[in-house]
């Protein structure tokens, strides 16, 4: 079906208005024209024009939600500012972060990269997911550094970095060990593991090696559950490592 | 090496090189080959001596998965001598799993050498994994020992590979140990051996009662229409009773049920006409068990023969038809049959098949079979029969049906069970719930059966009820 722009001004009339328990049929052309867009870049800059035109105006969250759903499939770089302005807004930046780690453009990493900096609490533990899951290496020094911050932050941190598992995030791992949180502790043990598991599935047995036998030594001591896990976790990865007859 | 066992274990006894040699030419345990990881195989040896579970399962799954080659394998089972006999059992199991027939002599001495059944069972259930051939005499020989050796040496013997096996099984089964054959036999119905058909049907005419019964349970389970007329000698083999019922049943199996069972049927239906009239007496019923348009012919010109013998066969041969194809039949010969013993095994027969989920008529006829047979029972032990077969018709017409016999204090007992058991039924019971409740209640008013009563309140209630699974003999 053909992209027809004017057929979508009823819809979008709709979209300005709509909140949670309203009629979502009525938007129903704005999803068939999403799907229509595909293939067809006029069609697509159009409709993403008119989408994240209505982020900034008075729309309702449920509104802003739907646009950020839509701009999650066809968003570009052009979409970035008007979804990076909602990133330090409570009720907003959830959705905001779901478009932005979907869209294919360096803008989209940039703007959740600053937005690390300035936000705080739970939004930023939400940047740290979002550049973890669009697997930014560059944004490991500054996640690194929330290592030693306030425990949920830390352990968020700590779960990036090992998702992130760059050399840089391994050492980031290694040298947090002044941490003290006992989540945020957990957190760069489970980490860290992550870390040598991806090393040791990329041939490189001697790092993940060095990782496993740091967390087995650190371990050797605990009588803890957890310190019991880690030392097995730890045993099997270093098994695995010294058996070059089997590729990981 | 030539290590001789002096231990004698299940009448084996074999020297070191006499088991490399059934192992095909394997190597035994020499010293460790370059390309394995030593550190890696050291590490995996110190995990399998530790206490704590974990661990040893960390070793166990490097040794199933990990550390490739025959090298590391011969290793890990030079290690089987020296453990604890529980470890011995774990490491086998790894072994096993691992998939390297390199363990095999290994796991040969530690069968020779181990008095722990455990440990002897695993070694078994390895050499079944590994072996081939070449092992198949020391599973035949563990067949006679007691369990755990016993179920390890068949499950064994089940699952080792290799083109000379069977054959070897097969052997067995004709000359080997006498209380075993049957056994063998069951092997090979086991491994789905179609190759030790023509065995399996010399089997079926054996001098060995067991043996002939083990024959006829593999070809009810291999069997097809070329089978058939051997099967049919297998039945006319066997002694009449226990036998000769196992016997019917393998061929109406082979008949009914398994790939090329029309082919099957016709084949008996040949191999009848062709036979004299002794023979033919004895397979009428395997004939009738079978059913179809072919047999019925045969059994009709029986029922209106005038020799009396030979109506009397063609009575019988009716009541055990498997479906309700004869119901009409059934029926005219109880409007016009006079003898009571005649009645009373026609009737019997009504009952039996008017209800069978066999999809020869709908629930509508089904019922409707049922009540003209209600209509001519003339005992109530016969009714009460009708009403306990009911229930097998799950639709709200047969809870009316049953419900007005609540009121006969000569019938309502099965009446009440029929009622309970319908509804039993919450697709039923729920489509039609206030006829269920007054029902219910009529059966809570009625009957002195508790665990009734008990289903009867719980239904009424919305609830289920779980049937009580019979005791394990």
């Amino acid at each position: 079906m053909a992209y027809d722009s004017a057929s979508l001004d009823k819809p979008f009339d709709v979209l300005k208005t709509f909140d949670w328990g309203g009629d979502a049929s009525a938007l129903q052309p704005i999803d068939a024209a999403v799907v229509a867009a595909h293939g067809d870049p006029a069609a697509r800059t159009d409709l993403e024009k008119r989408l994240a035109a209505l982020l900034g105006a008075g729309t309702s969250r449920a509104a802003k939600e739907y646009i950020c759903r839509k701009l999650s499939l066809i968003g570009t770089a052009a979409s970035v500012p008007s979804l990076a302005a909602l990133l330090s807004e409570k009720d907003h930046s959830h959705m905001a972060r779901f478009a932005l780690e979907r869209i294919n453009a360096a803008e989209a990493t940039e703007a959740l990269r600053k937005a690390l900096g300035t936000v705080q609490g739970d939004l930023k533990i939400g940047m740290i997911s979002s550049l973890a899951g669009r697997g930014d290496a560059a944004s490991v020094p500054a996640i690194a550094a929330l290592l030693s911050g306030e425990s949920k932050t830390a352990v968020a941190a700590a779960v990036a970095l090992g998702r992130l598992h760059t050399p840089e995030a391994c050492q980031a791992l290694a040298a947090a060990s002044s941490v003290t949180d006992k989540a945020a502790t957990a957190a760069i043990c489970d980490a860290r593991l992550a870390c040598a598991e991806s090393l040791l599935r990329q041939g490189k047995r001697a790092e993940a090696k060095a990782i496993y036998t740091s967390l087995s030594e650190t371990a050797t001591a605990g009588t803890t559950p957890t310190a019991q896990a880690t030392r097995l976790a730890a045993a099997r990865g270093i098994l695995a490592c010294l058996d070059t007859t089997t590729t990981s | 090496m030539h290590l001789f066992f002096s231990r004698f274990h299940g009448g084996i006894a074999l020297t070191w090189a006499a088991l490399t040699c059934l192992s095909c030419g394997l190597r035994p345990a020499t010293a460790a080959d370059a390309t394995v990881p030593q550190d890696a195989v050291q590490m995996t040896i110190e995990f399998l001596g530790k206490d704590d579970q974990a661990f040893r399962a960390i070793g166990l799954d490097r040794i199933r998965y990990g550390l490739k080659g025959e090298a590391a394998t011969v290793q890990f089972a030079g290690l089987l001598s020296k453990l604890a006999p529980a470890r011995q059992a774990e490491l086998t199991a790894a072994l096993a799993d691992r998939g390297d027939r390199a363990a095999l002599p290994a796991m040969l001495a530690l069968l020779m050498a181990s008095k722990e059944p455990a440990v002897r069972a695993a070694a078994l259930s390895g050499l079944g994994a590994l072996g081939s051939g070449p092992e198949v005499a020391v599973l035949k020989t563990s067949l006679a020992s007691a369990d755990p050796e016993k179920a390890a040496a068949r499950r064994a013997l089940t699952v080792v590979r290799g083109n000379d096996v069977t054959p070897l099984i097969v052997e067995a089964a004709k000359a080997g140990e006498p209380s075993l054959r049957p056994t063998f036999i069951d092997i090979l119905a086991d491994r789905r051996a179609v190759s030790a058909l023509p065995d399996l049907l010399a089997a079926a005419v054996d001098g060995d009662p067991a043996v002939r019964t083990a024959a006829m349970r593999a070809l009810a389970r291999l069997g097809g229409p070329e089978q058939v007329t051997g099967m049919v000698q297998g039945v006319l083999k066997a002694a009449a009773g226990g036998e000769r019922d196992e016997a019917e049943r393998a061929v109406v199996t082979v008949c009914t049920q398994n790939p090329g069972k029309e082919k099957a049927a016709e084949a008996l239906l040949t191999q009848f006409k062709a036979a004299d009239d002794s023979v033919q007496e004895t397979l009428l019923t395997v004939l009738a068990r079978v059913g179809g348009t072919g047999a019925i012919a045969i059994v009709d010109g029986l029922i209106t023969d005038t020799n009396t013998a030979k109506r009397k066969l063609g009575l019988t041969a009716l009541t055990k038809w498997p479906d309700a194809t004869v119901s009409q039949r059934l029926l005219d010969l109880l409007g016009t049959s006079q003898d009571q013993a005649e009645r009373d095994q026609l009737l019997g027969t009504l009952i039996r098949i008017a209800p069978l989920p066999d999809n020869k008529l709908n629930d509508k006829q089904k019922l409707e079979l049922l009540e003209k047979t209600m209509s001519l029972c003339k005992r109530d032990e016969d009714r009460r029969r009708v009403l306990e077969r009911a229930n097998a018709i799950r639709t709200i017409e047969t809870l009316r049906f049953v419900v007005p016999y609540l009121d006969d204090p000569n019938l309502a007992e099965p009446a009440c069970l029929s009622v309970v058991e319908l509804a039993h039924h919450r697709t039923i019971r729920d489509a039609n719930k206030d006829e269920f409740t007054k029902a219910l209640d009529k059966v809570l008013a009625t009957t002195k059966n508790e665990e009734l009563i008990e289903r009867a309140e719980r239904y009424k209630q919305g609830q289920t009820w779980e049937r009580k699974k019979p005791a394990k003999s």
